[in-house]
């Protein structure tokens, strides 16, 4: 029971308090770039998920089983780029072939997720504090699920905002990133939501 | 198992996923584009938050 506890309270835990793009400020570009439309933000961050899990399920075993035995554990990075790139790939190439909608407004945004550093960041960041498996594939579904949440709340903030009486200044991106600002600020407030609680 | 044959498996399957890599990215440039989708653009505003100068849309821009 225990095991299970963790595992939700570790993906509530990098979904909300830890999240990816308000507090460790990764993936920033899709943020702001594809959060117009929630369609294509829906898009995505859905391809971001499958991306991050992954990566994750991938990337974990490569390291632990084969990079640190053979003593390179130094060349992960480039394991874990060609790993992510091989993924957005073989994502894009179904996207392209199965929903030309969704390649039209995502569109050139696409191969970007190769350069999403949240994808990158949580492969790394799951080897460098030594997480256990469950542990890793806990903190790859919180994060890319916080990011999913982020990138749409954020899309629909936006889509309203268009419609909005903005003064001219802030008309667009100055108004877009002050309201991811205090998104951030709504996030700080959940921390220490765990504290109290003992495993 | 020795250092060296475990080392002899990594540079192994590193060489592997370059070339899954390879296939897949041979494989995604031969897939033909959806209908409506063969000029598809950066857009200005989206780009203009965005400070990676290093990205192959920002240097085709820079170009023209």
């Amino acid at each position: 029971m225990n095991i299970f506890i963790s595992f939700v309270l570790a993906i509530i835990s990098s979904m909300l308090i830890d999240n990816v793009v308000l507090s460790r400020f990764y993936g920033i570009c899709p943020f702001l770039g594809v959060s117009r439309k929630v369609n294509s933000s829906l898009g995505m961050g859905i391809a971001v998920v499958f991306v991050i899990i992954l990566a994750t399920l991938i990337c974990w075993p490569l390291y632990n089983y084969v990079l640190v035995p053979a003593g390179i554990a130094f060349m992960d990075t480039v394991a874990y780029i060609l790993v992510i790139a091989s993924i957005v790939q073989l994502v894009g190439l179904f996207i392209k072939k199965y929903s030309p909608s969704l390649y039209k407004s995502l569109g050139i945004y696409l191969p970007l997720i190769t350069t999403n550093c949240a994808v990158l960041g949580v492969a790394q960041s799951n080897t460098d504090q030594g997480l256990t498996f469950l542990n890793s594939i806990a903190n790859a579904m919180g994060t890319s699920i916080g990011f999913l949440l982020i990138i749409v709340t954020f899309s629909c903030i936006r889509v309203r905002l268009e419609s909005s009486n903005t003064p001219k200044a802030f008309k667009g991106l100055p108004i877009a990133l002050i309201c991811a600002a205090l998104m951030a600020i709504a996030l700080v407030g959940l921390q220490g939501l765990f504290s109290g609680i003992k495993l | 198992m020795s250092k060296e044959i475990s080392l002899v498996i990594a540079i192994v399957v590193l060489v592997a996923l370059l070339g899954i890599f390879l296939i897949t990215f041979v494989a995604y440039r031969k897939t033909p584009l959806p209908k409506g989708c063969e000029n598809l653009k950066a857009d200005d505003e989206k780009c203009a938050a965005c400070s990676n100068t290093e990205c192959a849309f920002a240097k085709k821009e820079e170009e023209k």
